[in-house]
């Protein structure tokens, strides 16, 4: 889901571009040159724990994990750990070094202390060499410096370590549901074009216990987590602006992912759509015509550029009817490329009972 | 308003403008090597410093490792394990684009974001709808891309997307530059970057990184722990600038010598100065009597001298300073080339003059000035308001102050000693005693040519004919100008001896040392890098080849110095081509080939004040290891401080199997130059390799050995321009001043050719005086250039050798350069006419 973010993140970060950071980034995905890179275009049979481990035959992908923790002393708090990688080329580059890799890692880390209404964030990028940076599949290990998810057995469970000076994170993470493969069965389409699309899959809840440190103060903290998994050499079309992506935990025990492709002209991209999960793991296809997300309130950041605030999201289908509220409003990330990404509270009706729960919204290509 | 008593002083000057200007030219010259020297070396070693901290960037520290550097897994672990991340790996080496000669730097640009600031400055305008992404791409998988300072490149020609050749660990590597970067000046260019993986490959360094940057925060001692106590033994932890200081170090005695030189030319100059307002003051005896007589006070008229002076040494230190700026563009070049060749990589084009070194060059100039006037000026002050003083008294004045500046002189001497005894190492103690010697020795000087020239007058006269004997009379009966002119040339020229014998000395002994250290007939291996082991292998198993010895040398760097390791794997006849200074040979080279014993160079030995017996501490693969010296061996390698190991002890301490050299002992009748050959067409376009007869290496290792003295030349050379003028100077003022002596001379009967050939005579006389005066104190300068300087800068001992041939030249030179500076006042005494001339007052 954050195709523009990870190729804007590699344009940007190389700091060879200070100065185009903010141009065209659709000319950049226009004018990149798919050809050697395999595409999502048809289903595809996912295995696990094999695509856990990389696909450096595609060209990005990503492991997210993000989640909401109470601590002590009724804290609250969230967390983002993603780590993207990229390949520079369709093939491995002749080994005339332990350094030499086509392959790049970029991370981000965030916590959001919603008590003290403050936002960590750290970044760390690497090439996919050396075993500084890497991913692999069994026994399942991705990592940057000493960052790092690992994992194994079924049910799944994961390990996420990760520090920056004045913050740390450590946490135990039990899947509490199998995989859920969004879009057609895992093809996630993201624009008209053949191939435009990722492979796509989620792991929406896990019971996560661990510690966090925030400067001096240690939390032991517990809560819920969500993993999403995605890989592609092509998503996004040159009128495609910025994309509103929602993860959200219900207190019954169901999830809702939904991402709305925003246009240039502001309006919705009809390859928007998101995936519906039961309690039992049960998942559904939600097409953009069944959901609907109003924005009810707008914050704008210090820096420039307006963010939706707060929404509504209703999916009939289902007889949802939410209402979603960022912890705190800024959880904006000045990591390379700018954009929102926090956590948020869930209140609202399912089938007319009342409902509640917590998320996680990303909102990219606001920023000026 | 200039006092009316100014002017008719200074009126006298510009009446004599010849005179003025040598005074000047003199000086002027002076200053000018003194400033010359002074930019070139400070401008190398700025250079070298802006160059160091370009690319040091933000790094406050370096990680070192061993001869090979740092394993590249240590940089991981620090990373992933000990969650370090202010670190940058680095890869570098030497390589060739063409005949230019570049610092290959490997980076990884993810690691670099803190630490330096061009790497993230690539302007790749110049390509084609480059964007960043491409460029990174290039970069990290494109294993020709490379990047290089926009200067760089337009000195090479280059332009963003051109491929090129770069000549890497002996082979040909292809490139494209994919960018260039802007370097804000001279700092960084010379530099080819790269990412790190290429770099090891062109490099051969798979698996090794040259160091690791660190960035730590100032006083934060608990990230430099954290470091130290992550990594392996065998690296350290060193200050970037502690780093930059020992390299920038190296270099150090070689500029202090330069120095010296350059003060020896101002010395020269002194004497100079001295002269001229000496003379001048002489020359106005009448109107400074006049002066006096008008009423103007003894301390008036001392400041009035000193103004002059002051003016004088104002206008010559002006024009030096200039001819300094430029000189010292000339003389960067020489400075930078034998830096290069022998210490570090430095690119320094342009001189950039500062305000420190103008100001040096200005005192030095008015500062000389006032000295040399200084005793005028007082002699002047003792002059009666009556009408001058008779040319006799003058010189009864200064013949009865010739025993005092003798007796001074002998002091000076004495002092120079002392101050050589007591100095222990320093080097510029050492230098200062050698211009005490220098200064000590002048003084001596006038007196002993008064005595020897009066004594010997007679016996001249008998011998030559009166016009001779005249001449050589006439010297002891103008000493007080003579004397100087005498001296200065004397100066210079046991300048020369003293730099030729100990030049030639030193030569000699280099020259025998090759002769013996060259034991093999043949010797192949990379310009920088190793050698390919099969490449060796088959070199080797060559018909012909009886036996071969192996060399790998490495640097090995601490808080303070770095000092060279040289591992040899030695052919049976090897062993005599180290001479053992301190031991018995054939005892210590069995327990030095099992390992128990490490051989140190002399000059090792000398610095770190250590003998065989001793034990020393080096860094190896297991931390710091002592190490028993088995023996002092004799060196003379500019980077003279190394240990030498035999191979199978540095394989046991060190992770580093390469050769840079091997040396290659020949079956009877095995023609050697043959042999190089047969060499160069199996390396073919494996490996370009060097490979050289022993002779060849003794030829070229000598030709270096003479650019490095090129310097030196030039600078002596200046020197004796300084006094030949200070002759020519002397000559037409004492023609100027017995124009009616002269005239009367040629009334009473001389000819014209009579009264040339006396001037002449006696300039040849007198620097047949300077030339001998020059065998005695050249003689001296050589041993304490020898035995101190040389010691104290480099630690080499030198075998003195005096060839007689040198002495020789020194005396017909001095006599050449005087005859030639007395060339024409000769010609214009000879063309006084009497009757003009006389009527002169």
């Amino acid at each position: 889901m954050r195709y523009l973010l990870s190729i804007g993140l590699l344009f940007a970060f190389s700091a060879f571009a200070q100065e185009s950071n903010n141009s065209e980034l659709a000319d950049l995905l226009g004018s990149e040159d798919m050809s050697g890179f395999v595409r999502a275009i048809e289903p595809y049979e996912f295995s696990f724990p094999r695509d856990h481990g990389p696909h450096p035959e595609f060209r990005n992908e990503w492991w997210y994990i993000t989640g909401n923790l109470d601590g002590e002393r009724d804290r609250r708090f969230g967390f983002e750990l993603t780590i993207f990688r990229f390949s520079l080329t369709p093939d491995e580059p002749e080994k005339d070094s332990d350094w030499r890799t086509n392959q790049v890692y970029i991370a981000h880390f965030a916590v959001t202390d919603a008590d003290r209404e403050r936002f960590y964030v750290a970044e760390r990028y690497s090439r996919g060499a050396l075993g500084i940076a890497g991913a692999e599949a069994d026994p399942f290990r991705v990592w940057i410096d000493d960052w790092e998810i690992t994992g194994s057995g079924q049910p799944e469970r994961w390990q996420l370590t990760a520090a920056d000076e004045d913050f740390a994170l450590d946490l135990a993470l039990t899947a509490l549901k199998p995989p859920a493969l969004n879009g057609d069965e895992g093809l996630s389409q993201k624009s008209d074009e053949p191939g435009n699309a990722s492979y796509y899959y989620t792991i929406p809840r896990w019971q996560s216990e661990g510690t966090l440190r925030l400067g001096d103060d240690t939390f032991t903290v517990s809560g819920l987590s969500w993993l999403d998994r995605e890989w592609s050499s092509s998503a996004l079309a040159s009128d495609q602006k910025g994309w509103d992506w929602f993860a959200l935990q219900l207190s019954d025990g169901s999830e809702l992912m939904y991402y709305n492709i925003r246009k240039d002209d502001g309006s919705q991209d009809r390859n928007s759509s998101g995936t519906w999960i039961d309690a039992n793991g049960n998942y559904r296809y939600l097409s953009r015509d069944e959901v609907t997300v109003t924005v009810n309130d707008y914050w704008d950041s210090p820096e420039g550029g307006r963010y939706p605030g707060a929404w509504t999201v209703e999916v009939q289908a289902v007889g949802l009817v939410v209402d979603v509220e960022p912890v705190i409003a800024d959880q904006e990330l000045f990591t390379t490329v700018r954009y929102w990404e926090g956590a948020v509270d869930v209140e609202g009706t399912r089938n007319g009972n009342r409902v509640e729960g917590r998320g996680y919204v990303e909102l990219t290509g606001y920023a000026d | 308003m200039i006092p009316v008593t100014y002017r008719a002083n200074f009126s006298y000057l510009l009446r004599h403008p010849w005179q003025l200007a040598l005074a000047i030219v003199g000086v002027a010259i002076g200053v000018a090597v003194i400033v010359a020297v002074d930019l070139a070396n400070a401008s190398a070693r700025k250079a070298f410093l802006l160059s160091m901290d370009a690319v040091t960037g933000e790094a406050t520290h370096q990680v070192i490792g061993g001869p090979r550097g740092v394993d590249e897994s240590v940089y991981a672990s620090l990373r992933v394990d000990a969650g370090i991340r202010a670190i940058a790996p680095v890869v570098e080496g030497n390589v060739r684009v063409g005949e230019r000669s570049l610092d290959l730097m490997g980076i990884d640009l993810f690691a670099e974001q803190d630490l330096r600031e061009f790497t993230g400055q690539v302007d790749t305008a110049e390509m084609d709808d480059a964007d960043a992404e491409s460029v990174f791409r290039a970069l990290l998988t494109d294993p020709t891309a490379v990047t290089m300072s926009r200067t760089t490149a337009n000195e090479l020609g280059l332009e963003a997307g051109d491929a090129f050749d770069v000549i890497a660990d002996g082979r040909t590597r292809p490139a494209t530059l994919f960018g260039t970067f802007d370097s804000d000046g001279t700092s960084i260019d010379n530099l080819l970057i790269a990412d790190i993986a290429t770099a090891q490959a062109w490099l051969g360094q798979q698996g090794w990184l040259s160091r690791l940057d660190v960035r730590i925060e100032d006083g934060d001692d608990a990230a430099l722990k954290k470091l130290e106590d992550a990594l392996p033994a065998g690296t350290r932890v060193l200050t970037a600038a502690g780093r930059t200081r020992t390299t920038a170090e190296l270099s150090k005695a070689f500029m202090t010598n330069l120095t010296a030189m350059s003060l020896l030319a101002l010395l020269v100059g002194l004497f100079l100065i001295y002269n001229s307002v000496n003379f001048s003051v002489l020359q106005r005896r009448g109107l400074i009597g006049s002066l006096r007589a008008l009423g103007m006070t003894r301390r008036e008229l001392f400041t009035l001298i000193m103004t002059e002076a002051a003016l004088i040494g104002l206008i010559s230190a002006t024009v030096g300073v200039l001819l300094g700026a430029w000189l010292g563009d000339r003389l960067l070049a020489l400075v930078s080339l034998s830096i290069n060749d022998f210490y570090f990589r430095v690119n320094a084009t342009n001189v950039t003059v500062s305000a420190f070194s103008v100001t040096k060059g200005m005192l030095a100039g008015v500062g000389a000035a006032l000295v040399a006037s200084a005793v005028p000026a007082l002699e002047a002050m003792a002059y009666e308001p009556r009408l001058a003083m008779a040319r006799s008294t003058l010189e009864q004045h200064t013949s009865r102050f010739l025993p005092i500046a003798a007796i001074l002189g002998i002091a000076t001497m004495a002092a120079a000693v002392i101050v050589l005894l007591a100095s222990g190492q320093s080097l510029v103690a050492g230098l200062t005693a050698v211009f005490m010697l220098i200064l000590g020795f002048a003084l001596c000087v006038p007196l002993v040519v008064g005595i020897v020239s009066r004594a010997i007058a007679p016996a001249t006269t008998r011998a030559a004919g009166t016009t001779f004997g005249m001449s050589v009379s006439g010297i002891a009966a103008s000493l007080s100008r003579t004397g100087i002119a005498i001296v200065a040339l004397a100066v210079a020229v046991s300048a020369t001896i003293g730099v030729s014998v100990m030049v030639d000395s030193f030569r000699g002994s280099v020259s025998d040392w090759l002769e013996q250290s060259l034991q093999a007939d043949v010797y192949t291996g990379v310009e920088r890098g190793d050698m390919d082991p099969t490449l060796i292998a088959d070199i080797v198993a060559l018909a012909g080849v009886e036996h071969y010895s192996t060399s790998r040398r490495a640097w090995l760097e601490d808080d303070e110095s770095r000092v060279q390791l040289i591992a040899i794997q030695m052919a049976p006849g090897g062993y005599a081509g180290t001479e053992i200074l301190d031991a018995d040979p054939d005892r210590v080279w069995p327990r030095w080939e099992a390992g128990d014993v490490v051989l140190v160079s002399e000059p090792y030995a000398y610095q770190n004040a250590v003998a065989a017996g001793d034990t020393i501490t080096l860094r190896t693969r297991s931390g710091d290891t002592p190490f028993e010296i088995g023996a002092t061996y004799q060196s003379y390698d500019i980077n003279a401080s190394a240990v030498m190991l035999s191979r199978a002890t540095y394989d046991r301490h060190y992770d580093d199997d390469g050769i840079d050299s091997i040396g290659l002992y020949l079956a009877d009748g095995v023609d050697a130059d043959a042999f190089v050959e047969t060499i160069g067409v199996l390396a073919g376009d494996r490996q370009l390799i060097r490979a050289s007869s022993n002779v060849g290496i003794r030829e070229l290792s000598l030709e270096i050995f003479d650019r490095t003295f090129v310097i030196t030349d030039v600078l002596y050379w200046l020197a004796l321009g300084v006094a030949f003028i200070g002759i020519l100077g002397a000559m037409l003022a004492l023609q100027l001043e017995r124009t009616r002596e002269l005239a009367t001379l040629r009334a009473l009967g001389m000819t014209p050719a009579q009264i040339g050939g006396m001037i002449t005579g006696q300039t040849a006389t007198i620097g047949l005086f300077s030339g001998i005066a020059a065998v005695p104190l050249g003689l001296i300068m050589a041993w304490v250039l020898i035995e101190v300087i040389n010691r104290r800068a480099f630690g080499w001992q030198i075998d003195m050798t005096v060839a007689p041939g040198i002495l020789g030249s020194a005396v017909v030179f001095a006599v050449g350069a005087a005859m030639l500076a007395g060339l024409y006042p000769a010609m214009r005494a000879s063309r006084v006419e009497p009757a003009v001339a006389m009527r002169e007052e």
